[in-house]
């Protein structure tokens, strides 16, 4: 089941280059249950990010490209008039599978986006009076422009927070750059990708991060963490409960990859950034600069 | 607010002994309105209903104070307003007064009383008292919560009292004496001895004083505490004679033999008497020998007071003036016949005193005579109904007849009150003397030997001189009973060491806490070098902020204490790394550190690599083994860099 994992791992570094810890936090951010915001200027390889981790993990998939038009029942589905039938029958919408990849998502407007926020943390859709449960797992991969970008609806704290981890790529680095101009398209590269998780693998590993053994010390620290969050002056508003949670089932999947039995503190300082930053402060988009505070003066000892 | 009640209820509560049942019960009638109108709010008065009511109060207090000052008036119109001031609560500011003043209310208790339980209560209370301003301060009240930190805020202001107790200068307002109105009356023996008097007193267990020995004990026949002399007598009572110009020469007194080093401490009494062990060679200032060797104290005979003194039951009085002679030889009337046949028979005229005595106590111990506590009343001439037909009786029976007769013979004699024996506190190492064991006990004048003292009651009963009273049995059945003076472990049961502990709990409680005034305070200051109030001021703020300085150092690094071994020894290890150079911040994880470690010192990677390790497994992961904290206490040891 590990060589699963590095399996899943190598082929999709061999898809993004030079990319390494954001595909490691975005598979450790699937391992935990969560959803996952991608945040970038376009073209630094979100969308083929998403469908890279789509393909490896073998889910059933559907892109939902967003635009300022799209409305609810583009995303949920709707009823339909069935004149053979003469009556009403749902016709479920592209939410209705395990993953789903919302390209753009603050392209959309506030309504369309709520529709399916509502959906990731219910994880059920109510369609005129009548209640569909989504399938299991379910993963919403979604992507957005920097918000200072033009034509975007920013998403409200409260549905930022609905997203367990937001990873930004930034440019590659030269080399990965070059390797990237001189190799095959990429799209070419996702269609050949192999599927290297089964379902059930999946739901194993899910089970075993929550196994994975978590010390009083190392909630001592975590507890630090949010209290250091809640006092502190750089922020505007504190972690919340749903974030220490959040932490600890990030940290924890982050020390199943590290094939550990154990969650580090070290663990939850790499998944921190991602977990919190978006928390902490929603405009910003350079995560490790707002946490930098919280690893600096939060004693680990 | 029920809970505020409560502790009111609760501080208030002691006072019910103090404070006239009519004030106390317009309190109780206060509290009570108070508490039912916390489910029926529309009960409280208004304004002017508190108005109505204060004047009520105003007019109580005085219908029964008729004033403001002194201890027990002081206290009700305490107690009082407090009441009137639980029916006006609109905000916090009230609950604050009404806290402020049953704090008062409770510091009053101590103007009645200031036994170690009392104080205890009062601590109790006042941690309820704290609990109340805590819930008052706290978004979620919860009353475990909040005394369980009233408790650590009391625990933790003890220590600056204790030093605060010791070092600042003692307010001398003589124990409230100024405000001391007790009039209730206090048992004990008095100027005249009535018939019954000591019959009356033996049932008592009441303390008297407690005697601390500084050497060996006195054997229990030398125990005589020596107090009122009754030397004038009616046939009946027999009072004291007038002490008024007997301030006799002293130097008649010729002690020889041994002498008893002692600390003795007096219960509040009436009189003003300390009752020393015969015969009292030295005593303290404040303290005075009468002419009739009696200790007489200066000091308010209410308040609890300890005096050095010394004994020696060796000793010549010396002669004695006509004046003496014709007082002592005093007779009620002319002596009957049957009176004048006994001496003659017991050879008293003209025989040597000596021989008339010894046949006297002779007689006493052949005839029929019987040692009880509860003689047939004898309304007239009691001696001779107690010589002649009824012969039994109790120690001033026995001591007045002998008194008579010895007067009768022409000796000059008297009766001397005290009290005899004590028990003896196994676990305090003291002597504790009470009521019960008031005694009477004759003295006659010999030529030669001055005032020699005699104790019929010791030729009828020698168990009572030789093993005390036992105060329980005797109040338990009336009778009198007597236990032996030396009770082994084994037969003390653990009630009776129970009891010993707690009197000595008690006996060092008012040695040392109520006692402690301005003499005994510079003594103390002054053992330990303080001379003079600058010298004391620094000792004072170098107590005072060496306790607060620890106090604030355990209050504001709370968790240092609770620490894992693993990480103490850890953070030694960090502290060698940063020695060697290797930098290690707050918020780096063990791997961080590891690394960098490795990176900067390859040749100690491998030390540092299984410090490491354990280290992890100690403090993050389940499967700690059990000798991994003494691997890494080693390996951190033996780590160099």
């Amino acid at each position: 089941m590990d060589l699963a994992l590095d399996r899943l791992l190598a082929a999709a570094n061999q898809v993004i280059l030079g990319k390494q810890q954001q595909i490691r936090l975005a598979v450790c951010c699937l391992l935990a249950r969560g959803h996952l915001l991608i945040e970038d200027i376009p073209g630094v390889g979100k969308t083929t990010l998403s469908h890279t981790l789509a393909r490896l993990f073998g889910l059933e998939y559907q892109r939902i490209q967003f635009t300022s038009d799209i409305l609810p029942a583009d995303i949920v589905g709707s009823s339909v008039f069935d004149a053979h039938q003469q009556l009403f029958s749902f016709h479920p919408g592209p939410i209705f599978k395990q993953m789903i990849l919302a390209d753009e998502i603050n392209r959309a407007t506030p309504k369309a986006q709520s529709a399916l926020l509502e959906a990731m943390e219910e994880r059920q859709v109510t369609v005129e009076g009548r209640t569909y449960p989504l399938p299991q797992p379910f993963f919403v991969i979604a992507t957005q422009n920097p918000a200072h970008q033009i034509g975007t609806f920013p998403l409200p704290e409260s549905q930022v927070d609905r997203f367990l981890m937001r990873i930004e790529l930034g440019y590659p680095s030269r080399q990965a750059e070059r390797e990237l101009l001189s190799g095959q398209p990429r799209h070419v590269l996702i269609d050949e990708l192999p599927v290297a998780l089964l379902p059930e693998q999946l739901a194993d590993l899910q089970q075993a991060a929550d196994q994975v053994y978590v010390s009083p010390a190392l909630l001592d620290y975590l507890q630090a963490i949010l209290a250091f969050s809640r006092q502190s002056t750089d922020f505007a508003s504190g972690l919340s409960p749903r974030a220490g949670l959040g932490l600890l089932a990030a940290a924890k999947a982050w020390a199943l990859i590290d094939k550990r039995q154990a969650v580090l503190p070290e663990d939850l300082q790499a998944v921190l950034p991602a977990v919190a930053g978006h928390r902490l402060n929603v405009g910003a988009n350079d995560s490790a600069a707002i946490v930098a505070p919280i690893l600096k003066h939060v004693p680990v000892l | 607010m029920l809970f505020m009640l409560g502790s009111i209820g609760l501080i208030t509560l002691p006072h019910a002994w103090h404070i006239p049942p009519l004030l106390f019960g317009f309190f109780m009638l206060l509290l009570l309105w108070r508490l039912l109108s916390v489910w029926q709010p529309r009960y409280l008065p208004n304004r002017f209903g508190v108005f109505l009511l204060m004047l009520l109060g105003i007019g109580l207090l005085y219908s029964q104070q008729h004033s403001v000052f002194g201890r027990d008036a002081g206290t009700s119109l305490f107690v009082v307003a407090l009441g009137l001031k639980l029916l006006e609560i609109h905000g916090r500011r009230d609950v604050y007064v009404i806290v402020y003043l049953a704090f008062i209310v409770a510091v009053t208790q101590f103007l009645y009383e200031e036994s170690i339980l009392m104080a205890l209560y009062i601590l109790l209370v006042c941690g309820v008292l704290l609990a109340t301003l805590i819930t008052q301060n706290s978004q979620a009240p919860r009353t475990l919560a909040a005394l369980k930190t009233s408790a650590a805020i009391i625990l933790q202001s003890l220590p600056l009292a204790l030093v605060l107790f010791v070092l600042f200068p003692r307010l001398e307002a003589p124990h409230w004496s100024w405000l001391d109105d007790d009039t209730h009356a206090k048992s004990g023996l008095s100027n005249t001895l009535e018939p019954g008097s000591i019959a009356e007193l033996s049932l008592s267990p009441e303390l008297v004083f407690r005697v601390k020995f500084a050497g060996d004990l006195p054997p229990p026949a030398q125990r005589y505490w020596r107090g009122p002399v009754y030397a004038t007598t009616d046939g009946v009572s027999w009072r004291a004679p007038p002490v008024l110009g007997r301030e006799n020469n002293p130097d008649q007194l010729v002690f020889t033999g041994a002498t008893y080093d002692y600390t003795l401490m007096m219960e509040p009494q009436k009189q003003n008497w300390v009752f020393a062990l015969e015969m009292p060679t030295q005593f303290g200032a404040g303290l005075r020998r009468n002419g009739l060797y009696q200790l007489i104290t200066n000091k308010n005979p209410g308040d609890r007071a300890e005096y050095q003194l010394s004994s020696s039951p060796v000793y010549n009085t010396g002669g004695i003036s006509k004046t003496e002679r014709r007082e002592n030889l005093q007779l009620p009337g002319k002596p009957s016949d049957r009176v004048v046949e006994l001496v003659k028979q017991l050879q008293g005229q003209p025989a040597r005193p000596e021989m008339f005595i010894g046949n006297l106590l002779q007689h006493f111990r052949q005839e029929n005579f019987h040692y009880t506590l509860s003689p047939d009343p004898m309304p007239d001439q009691p001696i001779e109904t107690f010589l002649f037909e009824r012969r039994a009786g109790f120690c001033s029976h026995y001591a007045t007849a002998f008194v008579y007769l010895l007067r009768v013979a022409e000796i000059p004699a008297r009766v001397v009150g005290g009290y005899q024996g004590g028990q003896i506190n196994d676990v305090g190492g003291f002597l504790e003397v009470r009521q019960a064991d008031a005694h009477a006990w004759a003295e006659a004048w010999l030529e030669g030997r001055g005032w020699v003292r005699f104790d019929p009651t010791a030729a009828i009963a020698p168990e009572r001189i030789e093993r005390g009273v036992n105060v329980d049995l005797q109040i338990a059945s009336g009778a009198v009973n007597f236990s032996a003076i030396q009770l082994d472990a084994k037969t003390l049961s653990w009630l009776q060491r129970g009891r010993q502990l707690w009197q000595s709990v008690d006996y060092n409680w008012q040695r040392w806490i109520i006692n402690y005034d301005t003499v005994n305070q510079r003594a103390f200051l002054q053992s330990l070098g303080i001379d003079n109030f600058v010298k004391l001021g620094y000792w004072l703020l170098i107590s005072v902020a060496g306790v607060g300085g620890v106090l604030a150092w355990r209050l504001l690094r709370p968790n240092l204490r609770r620490q894992d071994p693993a990480l103490m020894s850890y953070r030694q290890f960090c502290a060698k790394l940063s020695k060697a150079g290797i930098k290690v911040d707050v918020g780096d994880g063990p791997q961080t550190v590891a690394e960098r470690a490795k990176g900067l010192r390859p040749d100690l990677a491998e030390a540092i690599e299984r410090i490491t390790a354990i280290y992890i497994r100690l403090r993050y992961q389940s499967d700690t083994e059990a000798s991994d904290l003494q691997v890494l206490k080693k390996l951190v040891a033996s780590f160099r860099v």
